[in-house]
């Protein structure tokens, strides 16, 4: 029983990294239109930035400040540059402009940093006996990390001036428009958010794993999983079915076979697309 | 666009003296033409300069004691980027444009096993330093011109289950990313541990690019094993030790030396790396074949032999190669000279440590080259054994305890 425990703390931890990912590109669809498939390498600059903060100070915190800053401002630039002048176009040319953004990132980090891991060198610590329950402070700490930033992304959605004219721009452009919101501002903003929960996503999975400029990438796919079956466009949905997939994944495994973790997430996805074609959680509409 | 004066000059130039170059080239019709594709960039990188300046040294150095079977070697080279889309490309480009009849020295697995049905097309060698069981059989080596101068997969195994006899293990699991690879380390180890009437605890097959290995490792922890023996790599290993040593459990790991080596140590630090167990395979230390790529090696690059298997290895493939070219005679096709290739490197003949000296031997009688990377006696895969290296991590520093022959 504690071994199912311990699993399903694992796969919450895994699964907070992924449902914070999958926030980020859910928030960019919600308003966008269309998946930024540079999400995962907006992943891996946030932890590069990161370890460069912790590398110069030596402070975790500092470090991980350093990396959700320059998410954010790669995902201002990639705007500014990029998907501004998309904009009215086909949503399948902004895809296509994501993903070559990734490679451009992917490459640059490679070029300039090698393709060898780096790691984050935190002391390692023994866990924490909770009766028969073996707790990893790092988890906790990685826990509270995430919902706070979830904590933080809801508040900024829901109770700031920016944060609802974004909604208002995801519900109808053109009547956020007519309202007098100036697209611009809230876009950069809107990009912003992005790259920093992206960043962070991308701190804490390198903390637990390690750092190379293929990791963002190479995680893309269950991160779109959890967008979709959270209903994509949907901010809840996005979190709790990362949660969702991971623990799921992690308990399910030692039955079905560590070569089918990956399918298991996507039979758990058709699964639930063919009783809710939206995703868990998902409108028409897509964000309010 | 606009263009200088000077850059038009030198476009000009440059188109003059194209054709001129490639006259020459056509003019040494007594050329063999061979590819140096060696892994540059990515993970391979450590290892791929070494590699490649050992190729381009031991041609010269044919080359100069007069060619082999009556013609010189030129070389060509690419990168992989110890990437299997790159590494086709670069092969496509060594054998249409270049015109190679042999390509020398891919590195990882998937490398060779993507550029294999492209020199298996054009009817020419592939030598590599991978070690995936596919390699030997068809169909990647189903016309037989593939030759491996790097221990395979399962011969790794066979390794590691000598070295789990040799410390006393008695309740071995195995851990294993699933490639042809990984999993190719530890079912050698399974086979060769149940031929000793062992028994294998848990075998678990994990998926790369996981944000967490705890399942698997909680699984392989339950079966209370003595020893984990791993066909990893270094970026998944790092990750699993650290979660292993948060566990709080003390089990032992047997782990390759392309995993456990000092990227290792470095990202997980002394106290979790203590007492791993690392194998790797060796050069053939201490024969005159060594010697004289050590020498070589130091010239290129201001380093010992010892520091890359895999040039020595790079170096006895153009070894042999000139060898069996010499044993073929003049303008042999590349069926014929792979067809003397286990003959020379093979047993039963005079035994020869360099291209000069096995030239000079081949006048009178039959030749075995003792190489640099192995004895290099080739089987009927075209697969050699390599004896392996046991170290032990111990304070941060990986030592070398004791030397396994299969």
């Amino acid at each position: 029983m504690s071994g199912f425990l311990e699993l399903a703390i694992s796969g919450l931890m895994s699964g907070l990294v992924i449902g914070l990912a999958a926030l980020a590109l859910t928030l960019v669809f919600g308003v966008a239109r269309f998946a930024n498939a540079a999400t995962g390498d907006f992943m891996t600059c946030g932890a590069y930035a990161a370890l460069l903060g912790f590398g110069a100070t030596g402070s975790m915190v500092v470090g991980g400040a350093v990396g959700l800053a320059a998410g954010a401002l790669v995902g201002m630039v990639s705007y500014l540059l990029v998907f501004r002048t998309l904009e009215g176009r086909p949503s399948v040319s902004a895809l296509l402009a994501s993903i070559g953004i990734g490679f451009v990132i992917r490459a640059v980090l490679g070029v300039v940093y090698g393709h060898g891991q780096q790691v984050f060198q935190l002391p390692l610590v023994r866990p924490w006996r909770v009766y028969d329950l073996r707790i990893q402070p790092n988890d906790l700490k990685i826990g509270i990390t995430a919902l706070v930033a979830l904590l933080v992304v809801f508040l900024v959605l829901h109770a700031t001036p920016i944060g609802r004219r974004m909604r208002a721009v995801a519900d109808d452009p053109m009547l956020a428009r007519v309202s007098g919101i100036a697209p611009r501002q809230v876009m950069l903003a809107l990009w912003a958010l992005s790259g920093a929960v992206a960043a962070l996503a991308g701190v804490l999975l390198g903390i637990k794993t390690v750092v190379s400029p293929e990791m963002g990438w190479e995680m893309l796919i269950p991160v779109f999983a959890a967008a979709v079956l959270g209903g994509i466009g949907h901010p809840v949905g996005a979190i709790l079915a990362g949660v969702l997939l991971g623990v799921l994944q992690e308990i399910a495994t030692p039955y079905v076979g560590f070569t089918y973790k990956l399918a298991l997430a996507f039979v758990i996805l058709l699964a639930v697309l063919l009783v809710r074609p939206k995703g868990l959680f998902g409108r028409v509409e897509g964000v309010r | 666009m606009t263009l200088s004066r000077r850059q038009t000059l030198a476009a000009l130039a440059g188109s003059v003296l194209l054709p001129a170059l490639s006259r020459t080239a056509g003019a040494q019709t007594a050329a063999f033409r061979i590819g140096a594709l060696n892994p540059i960039t990515g993970a391979g990188a450590p290892y791929g300069s070494g590699m490649q300046k050992m190729i381009v040294a031991a041609a010269a150095m044919v080359n100069d004691a007069g060619g082999a079977g009556g013609r010189t070697l030129e070389v060509s080279s690419e990168d992989t980027q110890t990437q299997p889309q790159a590494a086709v490309l670069a092969a496509k480009k060594l054998i249409e444009v270049n015109k190679v009849q042999a390509i020398l020295g891919t590195w990882a697995s998937g490398v060779s096993l993507a550029v294999a049905p492209l020199t298996n097309d054009a009817g020419i060698l592939l030598m590599n330093t991978s070690g995936a069981p596919a390699l030997s059989v068809p169909p990647a080596n189903a016309k037989g011109l593939l030759y491996r101068f790097q221990a395979t997969n399962d011969r790794f195994g066979r390794a590691f289950a000598e070295v789990a006899t040799k410390q006393g293990f008695k309740r071995p699991a195995t851990m294993a990313f699933n490639n042809a690879s990984g999993i190719g380390n530890t079912e050698g180890f399974r086979k060769a541990w149940e031929a000793k009437g062992g028994k294998v605890v848990e075998n678990v097959v994990y998926e790369p690019n996981q944000p967490s290995y705890r399942a698997e490792l909680q699984k392989v922890l339950a079966a209370k094993p003595d020893v984990i023996v791993m066909g990893s790599y270094l970026a998944d290993t790092t990750i699993i030790l650290r979660e292993w040593f948060q566990t709080g459990e003390t089990t032992k790991f047997i782990i390759p030396a392309w995993a456990a080596n000092p990227d290792l140590v470095k990202a997980l630090g002394p106290e979790v790396t203590e007492g791993l167990i690392s194998v790797d395979s060796i050069s053939n230390e201490g024969s005159d074949a060594f010697k004289a790529f050590d020498a070589a090696y130091q010239k290129a690059m201001g380093q010992p032999g010892l520091s890359n298997v895999y040039a020595a290895m790079t170096w006895d493939m153009v070894v042999v190669l000139a060898l069996a070219m010499e044993a073929a005679g003049p303008n042999a096709d590349v069926a014929a000279i792979s067809a003397k290739l286990r003959e020379v490197a093979g047993p039963g003949g005079k035994a020869v440590s360099t291209f000069a000296e096995g030239k000079a031997a081949l006048k009178t009688g039959k030749i075995d080259y003792q190489g640099a990377s192995s004895i290099l006696d080739f089987d009927q895969y075209g697969d050699v054994t390599p004896d392996f290296s046991v170290s032990v991590v111990e304070k941060g520093k990986i030592e070398r305890k004791y030397i396994v022959k299969l």
